[in-house]
């Protein structure tokens, strides 16, 4: 199973779908709201380098905003 | 091959693949995501029988609608790249390689964000530059930012960015805000919020994040520079009209000019509906029920054939 990080804003839309996306594929994921925990806001920018949400770390693969044929290829979801 | 395609999943797209399904016409709808440009909206109060949604939950509840049809194809996660007409039927390629044929054409590709073409703005995307107010706001929590663009958009930008942005500049081209009053007048209260008109932004200024910006004031001819670490641009809307340029006539803003009683384009077999059509208001409702009118019309000329 790989390990799967979202870092979200709860208004942000692409982040639900990003979810319901990883729901639907049954793939389990961690979730961080960079818009309360600062910490993890610092760990997206300097993952991604950048700001806009959201940031989903695949095994330390960084994708920005929700690329679903990224994401399927990168979890071997068809 | 098809009778029809439909070309979006927004209001008017789904609308269309509803109708028809119900007529019993041979269709496919392909588009990459439901709910159109409301999606990233955080609250519809004018869908009508609805009185309060989500874009989010809009987008769900018009996938639902339409997967609840039979003999409906859905082809969602792709998007239309070229349309070749071959006289009789179209042949319609997609960016993940389908090859589709259809006879008729049904575009509600609906349009997609302006961008100022500035210096800086595509560098520094990203990085300080966003164009998604109800995504991103958060993210500028105690920080001075800019919303470029006096329009509906930039009004609810700033209202999403209040919350958060210790400071918040709404640059105008104008000498007046051109969204709603009501909106104005409620995010006018804070003292947040410094308004300049008549203001050219020619270049978002920064290395790794945004530092600032630059801009013309209109009325005196002089460059000014603010120190800021966010922008947010809201000029308008583009119509996704290009893949069919060189089949239907276009408007000088690139809409599909259409007949307002049939939504018929200059083409015999393509029919437009929406923000990408020469509609003049732009409304979820009204690509719905203009959707409807076309997909009427089509199902009468497909009893003449």
């Amino acid at each position: 199973m790989a390990n799967v990080t979202i870092y979200t804003t709860p208004s942000c839309v692409y982040c639900k779908m990003a979810k319901d996306f990883f729901q639907k594929n049954g793939v389990t994921y961690k979730e961080l709201n960079v818009a309360e925990d600062e910490k993890a806001r610092e760990e997206m920018v300097q993952k991604s380098h950048q700001l806009g949400v959201p940031v989903i770390d695949i095994d330390g693969e960084i994708f920005v905003g929700f690329d679903r044929a990224g994401l399927s290829e990168a979890l071997k979801i068809q | 091959m098809y009778d029809l395609l439909i070309i979006g999943g927004g209001p008017g797209g789904v609308a269309a693949g509803i109708y028809a399904a119900r007529k019993k016409i041979k269709s496919v709808l392909v588009t990459d995501t439901f709910g159109g440009q409301s999606l990233v909206s955080t609250d519809i109060q004018n869908w009508v029988g609805t009185k309060s949604v989500s874009g989010f939950d809009l987008g769900k509840m018009l996938e639902d609608h339409l997967r609840a049809q039979e003999d409906m194809e859905v082809i969602d996660g792709d998007l239309v790249e070229s349309v070749g007409d071959e006289g009789y039927k179209f042949i319609v390629k997609t960016k993940n390689g389908k090859t589709l044929e259809s006879r008729f054409l049904f575009i509600a590709s609906g349009s997609r964000r302006k961008k100022l073409n500035v210096p800086g703005e595509h560098e520094l995307d990203g990085k300080g530059v966003a164009y998604c107010s109800t995504c991103d706001a958060p993210l500028f929590k105690n920080k001075v930012v800019a919303v470029v663009g006096g329009g509906n958009s930039g009004l609810e930008a700033v209202g999403d960015l209040l919350p958060y942005a210790s400071k918040i500049y709404l640059l105008e081209y104008s000498d007046s805000v051109k969204g709603d009053p009501v909106t104005f007048e409620r995010i006018k209260k804070s003292d947040k919020l410094a308004v300049i008109f008549n203001a050219q932004t020619s270049e978002i200024l920064g290395d790794k994040l945004v530092k600032g910006l630059k801009y013309k004031d209109r009325q005196s001819g002089e460059t000014k520079e603010l120190a800021l670490e966010g922008v947010f641009i809201e000029i308008g809307a583009l119509p996704n009209s290009d893949f069919v340029k060189h089949l239907v006539e276009l408007n000088k803003f690139g809409e599909i000019v259409v007949d307002h009683k049939t939504q018929k384009t200059s083409h015999p077999r393509i029919w437009a509906v929406g923000d990408v059509s020469d509609v003049l208001y732009k409304q979820n409702n009204i690509s719905a029920g203009d959707a409807v009118k076309g997909i009427l019309n089509i199902y009468e000329e497909l009893g003449k054939n």
